[in-house]
C-alpha cells in the first residue's frame, strides 16, 4: 500500500462494490456549476430521475456571471429552473467562484470525499478531505446515485518545512513544484502536503491545492492541523475530525521536501503553468495586462498582499489592472478593511465575484499581442483570448509589482 | 451493446501535454454543434494540424503523446470530438479527467507507448479494442495496454448513462423480488 491518506479516505467511503481497480465510494458533497450542468439538462430529462440529496449539492452559477450573450443567458435560465425542479437548496448565484463557496460553507470537512465538476475541485482538499474533479457526465451519475468510482491513487507526501519569506505566497510554491516537476508530472497521484512548522496560512493552502492538477495530480490536501482546525472553527463554530485523529501514519510511494524558506517568487512563463521559474530571471518583460483574481489568486489575503503593494501608488499608465475577489465574503471583507478603495485609487478595475478573465469567458479578453500577468491557474495558448497573447502565472505579490511598473518585476523590490 | 470490432480512421497527430484549450478552445463553449464543431477546426488550426481553409475532420482518430488532455474538464471537448466525428484516440497517456469524459461518452481511449515515433498524419490506421492493437497500413500492428475492466464495461453500455441505466434496471429487479 502506498496510497496514503488518500487512500484511507477511499477506504472508508467505499460500498463495497468493486471492478477491475475501480472502487464504488459514496460521496459527501456535489459541486456542480452553470455550464457543466448546462450540458446535462437534457440527460437528466431523459432519465427522469430524481437527486439523490439536493442538500449535499452545491449549485453555483458562477461561470456565466452575469451571462455575457444570449445562448448564456438562457443556459443560466434553464440551469435555475433545473435548480428549482430538482428542489436543490444551496444554489448560489453571482455570489463567488464555485471552488471558493464550497470551502466557505459547511460540508467540506477533513476526512471527507467530494467531487465537483471542474478540474479545480482539488482546492477543497486544502481542508483536509479527498476533492477530485470530473466532467459532467460523471458528474450526472454521481448526482443520481450519491456514488463515484475511483482508483485509490499512489500517494506522494510533500514536506514543506521552514518559514516562508514575506516575499513568497502560496502560489510560489506550487508554481515552484509544478516547474519541478512538469507538466503531468504527477500524473492520477495523489499530493499529501505536510506543513511541519503550521504556518502556511489557509488561503495559500487553498491556492497550492487548486493547482495540484497542473501536474496531473488527480488530488491534493494538507494534513489537517491546527490551521485547519482554527478554519473550521471560524467557519462552522466547530471543528468535526473526520479520521484523520485516529490514523496512524500512512505509507507513500515517494516523498519530496522542500525547505521554503529558500524559495524565492516565482512566475510561469507562457504557455504552461509547469514552466516556473524565479521571477528575477524574466523580469524587464512588458506587461499591459494584470488580473488579480480567479479561484487561484482572489482570496482575501490575494488581496490583501496586493494592497500592500499598491498602496499610495498608481498602476503604470501602459497597464490595464482588473481585480476580482473570489467571493461576496472576500469582496466585503476586503472593503471593510479598505483594500478595495486601495486597488481602486492605484487604478485598478474591480470585477465582480466571476470566473470572467481567468477562462477567458469575458471581460479583459486579451488581443494579439498582449501580455497579461495573472494570478489565475492556467496560461495555456489561446485561453485567455487570442493565440498570439502571451500569459505568464504569478502570486499577487508579483502581479502588483507589476502593473505598478509596467514590466515584470520582483516583488522584493517593493517589500 | 459490445464493443466494435474495428475502427478505422486517418491519422491527426500530436504531441506531448495538448490540453483542452488547445483542442477546444473555450470561447467555443456551446450547446450548439455546429458551433462545437467550429472550435475544434479552431483548435486544429492552433496545433498547426493544418493551414487549410477546409479541414475534414469526420473519420479521424487522435493519435497523442503524453498527459493528453489536461487542463479544463469542460466536457464540450470531448463532445466537440465526437460531433465532428472523430473515431478514436490513441495517447501514451491521458490526462485522467479527458480519460473518463472518453469512456463516458463512449468515444474510445487506447493508450499505446510505440506508435507515436512511426505513425504519419494521414495514415491509415485501423484500431482493434478486442485484440489490443493498432494497425498502421495494412500490415503493422502495435499493442495497446490493457483496458480497465470498470472502463470495459462502461463503453460495453455504450458510456455511463447506458451503465447506469443498466445498475438502475438491476435495482429495481432486485427491490421488485424483494417486494
Ligand atoms: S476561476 Fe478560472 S480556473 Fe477557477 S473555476 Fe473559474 S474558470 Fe475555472
Amino acid at each position: 500500500m502506498s496510497k496514503g491518506y488518500t487512500g484511507e479516505i477511499i477506504r472508508q467511503h467505499a460500498d463495497g462494490r468493486q471492478e477491475g481497480n475501480y472502487i464504488a465510494v459514496h460521496v459527501d458533497r456535489v459541486l456542480v456549476h452553470d455550464p457543466a450542468l448546462a450540458l446535462l439538462i437534457k440527460d437528466f430529462e431523459k432519465l427522469g430521475t430524481p437527486i439523490w440529496d439536493p442538500g449535499r449539492v452545491l449549485l453555483t452559477v458562477d461561470h456565466f456571471a452575469p451571462p455575457s450573450t444570449v445562448e448564456r443567458a438562457n443556459l443560466v435560465r434553464q440551469v435555475l429552473e433545473f435548480s428549482k425542479q430538482a428542489g436543490l437548496t444551496h444554489t448560489q448565484v453571482y455570489q463567488g467562484i464555485c471552488h471558493q463557496l464550497f470551502v466557505e460553507g459547511t460540508g467540506v470537512v477533513p476526512g471527507g470525499l467530494v467531487v465537483g465538476s471542474d478540474s479545480h475541485t482539488t482546492t477543497a482538499g486544502a481542508l483536509g478531505c479527498l476533492a477530485t474533479g470530473m466532467a459532467s457526465t460523471d458528474i450526472l451519475y454521481t448526482l443520481v446515485t450519491g456514488n463515484t468510482w475511483l482508483c485509490p491513487p499512489d500517494a506522494v507526501r510533500v514536506n514543506l518545512s521552514g518559514k516562508m519569506p514575506d516575499s513568497v505566497m502560496g502560489k510560489d510554491i506550487i508554481l515552484y513544484l509544478l516547474g519541478r516537476s512538469g507538466e503531468g508530472g504527477y500524473l492520477g497521484n495523489a499530493l499529501e502536503f505536510y506543513d511541519h512548522s503550521a504556518h502556511i496560512g489557509m488561503d495559500d493552502r487553498l491556492a497550492i491545492c487548486n493547482m495540484v492538477v497542473e501536474g496531473g495530480a488527480k488530488n491534493g490536501l494538507f494534513y489537517p492541523d491546527e490551521i485547519t482546525a482554527a478554519y473550521l472553527k471560524n467557519r462552522d463554530g466547530a471543528v468535526e475530525t473526520g479520521v484523520w485523529d485516529t490514523l496512524s501514519v500512512p505509507k507513500y510511494k515517494k516523498e519530496e521536501t522542500i525547505d521554503i524558506s529558500f524559495l524565492e517568487p516565482q512566475i510561469a512563463l507562457p504557455h504552461s503553468p509547469a514552466n516556473g521559474v524565479p521571477v528575477k530571471d524574466a523580469v524587464g518583460e512588458k506587461v499591459n495586462q494584470v488580473f488579480i483574481g480567479s479561484c487561484t489568486g482572489g482570496r482575501f489575503r490575494d488581496l490583501e498582499m496586493a494592497a500592500q503593494i499598491l498602496k499610495g501608488r498608481r498602476v503604470h499608465d501602459t497597464v490595464r489592472l482588473m481585480a476580482s475577489p473570489a467571493s461576496q465574503k472576500i469582496y466585503r471583507q476586503a472593503i471593510e478593511k479598505g483594500y478595495i478603495q486601495i486597488l481602486v485609487d492605484a487604478g485598478a478595475v474591480i470585477l465582480n465575484p466571476s470566473c470572467g478573465p481567468c477562462g477567458g469567458i469575458d471581460k479583459g479578453i486579451l488581443a494579439a499581442g498582449d501580455v497579461c500577468l495573472s494570478t489565475s491557474n492556467r496560461n495555456f495558448k489561446g485561453r485567455l483570448g487570442d493565440p498570439a497573447a502571451r500569459t505568464f502565472l504569478c502570486s499577487p505579490l508579483t502581479a502588483a509589482a507589476g502593473a505598478v511598473q509596467g514590466v515584470i518585476t520582483d516583488p522584493r523590490d517593493f517589500l | 451493446m459490445p464493443l466494435k470490432n474495428t475502427i478505422t480512421g486517418r491519422a491527426w497527430v500530436l504531441g506531448d501535454n495538448v490540453n483542452t484549450d488547445d483542442l477546444h478552445p473555450p470561447s467555443f463553449f456551446s450547446m450548439d454543434s455546429k458551433r462545437m464543431k467550429e472550435g475544434i477546426v479552431a483548435g486544429m488550426k492552433n496545433l498547426n494540424a493544418s493551414e487549410e481553409e477546409e479541414i475534414d475532420t469526420q473519420g479521424l482518430i487522435i493519435v497523442a503523446g503524453d498527459n493528453f488532455g489536461c487542463g479544463s474538464s469542460r466536457e464540450t471537448s470531448v463532445r466537440a470530438l465526437i460531433a465532428s466525428g472523430v473515431q478514436g484516440v490513441i495517447a501514451r497517456s491521458f490526462a485522467r479527467i479527458f480519460y473518463r469524459s472518453l469512456v463516458n461518452l463512449a468515444l474510445l481511449p487506447l493508450v499505446c507507448r510505440t506508435i507515436q515515433a512511426v505513425v504519419q498524419p494521414g495514415d491509415t490506421l485501423t484500431l482493434f479494442p478486442q485484440e489490443q492493437k493498432i494497425r498502421i497500413g495494412n500490415d503493422r500492428f502495435f499493442d495497446t495496454d490493457p483496458m480497465d475492466l470498470h472502463f470495459h464495461r462502461i463503453l460495453e453500455s455504450g458510456g455511463l448513462i447506458g451503465y447506469l441505466r443498466r445498475e438502475m434496471s438491476v435495482e429495481s429487479k432486485e427491490h421488485g423480488r424483494g417486494i
